[in-house]
């Protein structure tokens, strides 16, 4: 018998509760020490396969399985649970959802504790995993008030302590910024180096090809489309559904041949009229607390299409909610079309300004999609002609057509996330701002979502410019700012650092590092060929311009 | 994810304590009012007075509280002070059977006596009595031992874990509801501006309600998956805290008891403890 450390042999799954098959047919072996790179579109069955894996499936996810799975040798239905854990060690793909202590410590105990190990064991266990990644600093700390990167850090640290074979990361970088993500793949990569077999799902897959990967697994509808090196991705691999390295994607193009799609340029008003003016804002939240924004000047222009880009924590989403008027300022004042935002309500701001929150469950609530866009329409007494003909222009917009009877809450994560875009369509706010956008959804996913957005065809403006006098959106993905801008902000130390057109704010990478902004290879490729292009572009346009 | 209150640690005698002693204590009052049925306020000045003192020796900051506080201010004086007054029920029979003087009438003619005046003083002061005890908790307990508490005072791994969790939920909760409230305000919904019966005014309430149970629900399948896969639930577990109790835990306990044993004793055996209206009250009106 193969002394392999997971063996899964023609593995299919179907949910109770589900018609459709999750995963068919699944089948490979993992080495000790291998690094397993899994990556698919949002639904291809990598989760299912991750539950099939850690044993929730047949446990907490009930339904008709067939195949093996084999860990150590040993089918993972037959096992307990608790051998189970000390072999498959799961990060989840937000932190947040896996912690379950109030205090660092009892967190990272937590697994040690559930195994009943004497009490020497255990500290001895945690002290280890805390060294491994060194975190003793944060022994102490309340893990709520943690950064993402932390937060990361002490859940891989409680997985630890279990001492797997095997590590089961679940999209580990979806919540984290840049730097964070970079720091959380090198931590991976050396414990795959010092024999653990890690299996790492995830959709970033440019930057987790940086940790060199031993084996890359592509999925598609429940099905594997590809696992072998790397090496071959971009022969193998399509790059409109997996984001892969901006020189790759060239390569790649060139490859196939085709005519370069041109790229929209992004349109600047040079005589543009002022919507939201910042004036030498100040905010914190009490006499107690520390500053949270300080001395911040913006204005807001016509025709602007705004990123802003800095680190978690940095005080960009208290920045939004100044303008919409959900934050009032300490000092200084916030004029939205010339009126400071003290003297009005948050609905009357809301006539001028659309606020679309990071995650849809916060907004969503009505029992159809057409009840959820009457919400905003309704609070600001839109006639019920009005209201019909925004509605239907929204739906229209955001390709929901056809979905105005559906439950919000029932439709996919995109869908969902399109429901709120529409809904403050609907609303016909002039300035739209989106808290990452992106967040959440995979690659292909999400470029169609911008696109759909952003894109000009036949001469005709983009729903974004034809609907909204100007746009912000929140991000960690510098390439949504390098692709779909026309200025950037940097946000960092409690102010804008830099503000400008992307070629200008882009170019400076050290001061992009030190606000934790990780250049990519799009960026460096954009830079290169800069003096070519003119203007920065997506990786597929600049085929043309690259020898 | 999981949230937990503005825990500070504060060199305070409150927080010397074992968190048992504060619960067993807290238990001891609350049995010692209600079980025995005590309504003199022989009785319930004193308590109150204790609990007053606990809550002021805990040296919370007023900007913690000053959201909490006016709301129990609220609860207590206008639903069960004004029930009270009103109604004269959710107490002894006494207070509505037992004629006494009519002071003035309300509303529609509704009689508001003596007893129904004094009643209503009676059901606020114990409310706080008890009330006095439980707003410091979240304040100066360390949420780090809620569940150790629990297991220590013999309950078991899961309902200890469950008390631990069910501790950080309301301010998780609370988390949630503010973030919806912020992306529904963003929409132009206002919560003043709630209008008509009461069904059309709950509607009104389901952007807000339906997005944070929906937050809830996710939370909590999320965190029993978290648990699950660390092996919560399959074997006795350790407990790494230890809790230890100090000559201060002992003097707190025993007079926890004493209440309780007093208050039963006092009612049961000599028969005084129970509802009236003290004379120099009722000579107040007449």
């Amino acid at each position: 018998m193969s002394n392999s450390p997971l063996i899964i042999d023609s593995l299919t799954f179907k949910y109770r509760t589900r018609p459709e098959l999750a995963i068919e047919d699944i089948s490979f072996e993992l080495k000790q020490g291998e690094l397993l790179l899994i990556a698919g579109s949002s639904g291809c069955g990598k989760t299912t396969l991750a539950r099939c894996i850690n044993g929730l499936i047949p446990r907490s996810y009930r339904g008709e399985r067939q195949g093996s799975v084999l860990l150590n040798g040993r089918e993972v239905a037959e096992m307990q649970i608790p051998e189970m854990a000390q072999m498959v060690g799961t990060l989840l793909q937000d932190p947040e959802r896996q912690i379950v202590a109030s205090n660092v410590f009892n967190e990272i105990a937590f697994g040690p504790e559930n195994l009943g190990l004497p009490r020497e064991e255990i500290v001895s266990r945690v002290d280890q995993a805390m060294k491994r990644l060194n975190i003793e600093y944060l022994r102490e700390r309340e893990t709520f008030n943690l950064s993402g990167g932390e937060k990361q850090k002490v859940a891989l640290a409680g997985v630890l302590t279990m001492n797997p074979s095997i590590l089961l990361l679940d999209e580990p970088l979806a919540s984290l910024d840049p730097a964070s993500a970079h720091e959380a793949l090198s931590v991976f990569r050396s414990l795959a180096d010092e024999g653990k077999t890690v299996i790492l799902v995830e959709h970033r897959v440019e930057d987790a090809i940086a940790i060199q990967p031993d084996r890359m697994l592509y999925m598609e509808e429940g099905r594997i489309k590809y696992l072998g090196p790397i090496r071959d991705l971009p022969k193998e691999i399509d790059h409109t559904k997996v984001k892969l390295p901006a020189p790759w994607v060239v390569q790649r193009v060139k490859a196939l041949d085709p005519v370069p799609e041109s790229a929209p340029q992004p349109k600047v008003e040079e005589s543009s009229e002022p919507l939201v003016v910042f004036e030498d804002v100040d905010f914190r939240y009490g006499d107690e607390y520390p500053l949270i924004l300080k001395n911040v000047n913006l204005t807001i222009n016509r025709g602007d299409l705004i990123a802003v880009l800095g680190p978690n924590g940095a005080g960009k989403s208290t920045l939004v909610k100044h303008a919409i008027g959900l934050l009032k300022p300490t000092k200084g004042r916030v004029l939205v079309e010339g009126q400071d935002t003290r003297k009005m309500s948050v609905a009357q701001i809301a006539r001028v300004l659309g606020y679309v929150f990071q995650s849809p469950t916060h907004m969503l609530y009505a029992p159809t999609v057409k009840e959820e866009l009457e919400f905003g329409p309704k609070n600001l007494n839109f006639n019920p002609d009005d209201m019909a003909k925004s509605i239907a222009e929204s739906l229209s917009t955001v390709n929901l057509n056809g979905f105005e009877e559906y439950p919000p809450l029932g439709l996919s994560f995109g869908q969902q996330k399109r429901t709120t875009i529409a809904a403050v369509l609907a609303m016909r706010s002039k300035i739209l701002i989106m808290d990452e956008p992106t967040a959440g959804q995979d690659f292909a996913n999400y470029t169609h979502f911008m696109e759909t957005l952003c894109k000009t065809s036949d001469g005709r403006e983009s729903i974004l410019s034809a609907n909204f006098a100007s746009t912000l959106f929140i991000t960690h993905d510098l390439d949504l700012a390098v692709t779909y801008a026309n200025r950037v902000l940097l946000f960092g130390d409690k102010h804008i650092v830099a503000d400008g057109r992307p070629e200008d704010v882009l170019k400076d990478v050290d001061m992009l590092l030190k606000y934790r902004v990780r250049p990519t290879s799009l960026l460096h490729l954009n830079l290169d060929l800069l003096g070519k292009t003119g203007r920065f572009l997506p990786a597929e346009s600049l085929a043309g311009f690259a020898a | 994810m999981l949230v937990t209150f503005k825990y500070r640690p504060r060199n305070t005698f409150i927080q010397r304590l074992d968190p048992r002693t504060r619960l067993i204590f807290f238990l001891c009052v609350v049995l010692a009012l209600t079980i025995p049925e005590i309504w003199d306020y022989r009785f319930i000045l004193p308590l109150f007075f204790v609990s007053l003192t606990l809550f002021l020796i805990s040296h919370i900051e007023w900007k913690d509280v000053r959201r909490i506080l006016p709301f129990m201010f609220i609860l207590v004086f206008f639903i069960v002070g004004l029930n009270g007054l009103l109604s004269g029920r959710g107490g002894p029979s006494s207070v509505t059977n037992i004629p006494s003087p009519v002071v003035f009438e309300v509303l529609w003619g509704i009689p508001i006596t003596v007893s129904k005046m004094w009643f209503a003083l009676t059901q606020i002061t114990r409310m706080f009595t008890m009330a006095l005890l439980v707003i410091p908790i979240p304040y100066t307990m360390d949420p780090n031992i809620y569940g150790t508490a629990f297991k220590r005072m013999g309950a078991s791994d899961k309902v200890s874990f469950t008390m631990d969790l069910a501790f950080r939920f309301l301010p998780t909760f609370a988390r949630d509801f503010m973030i919806t409230m912020d992306a529904q305000r963003a929409r132009g919904y206002e919560m003043d501006n709630l209008k008509g019966g009461l069904v059309a005014r709950i509607q009104r309430l389901a952007p807000l309600i339906i997005p944070v149970v929906m937050q809830s629900t996710v939370t909590g399948e999320e965190v029993i998956d978290a648990m699950d896969l660390r092996a919560f639930g399959t074997k006795p577990r350790t407990w790494l805290k230890d809790l230890k109790y100090a000559p201060r835990d002992f003097f707190l306990l025993g007079l926890g008891v004493a209440i309780f044993i007093g208050c039963c004793v006092f009612k049961w055996g000599f028969g005084v403890g129970g509802y009236f209206v003290p004379d120099f009250f009722t000579n107040l009106f007449i």
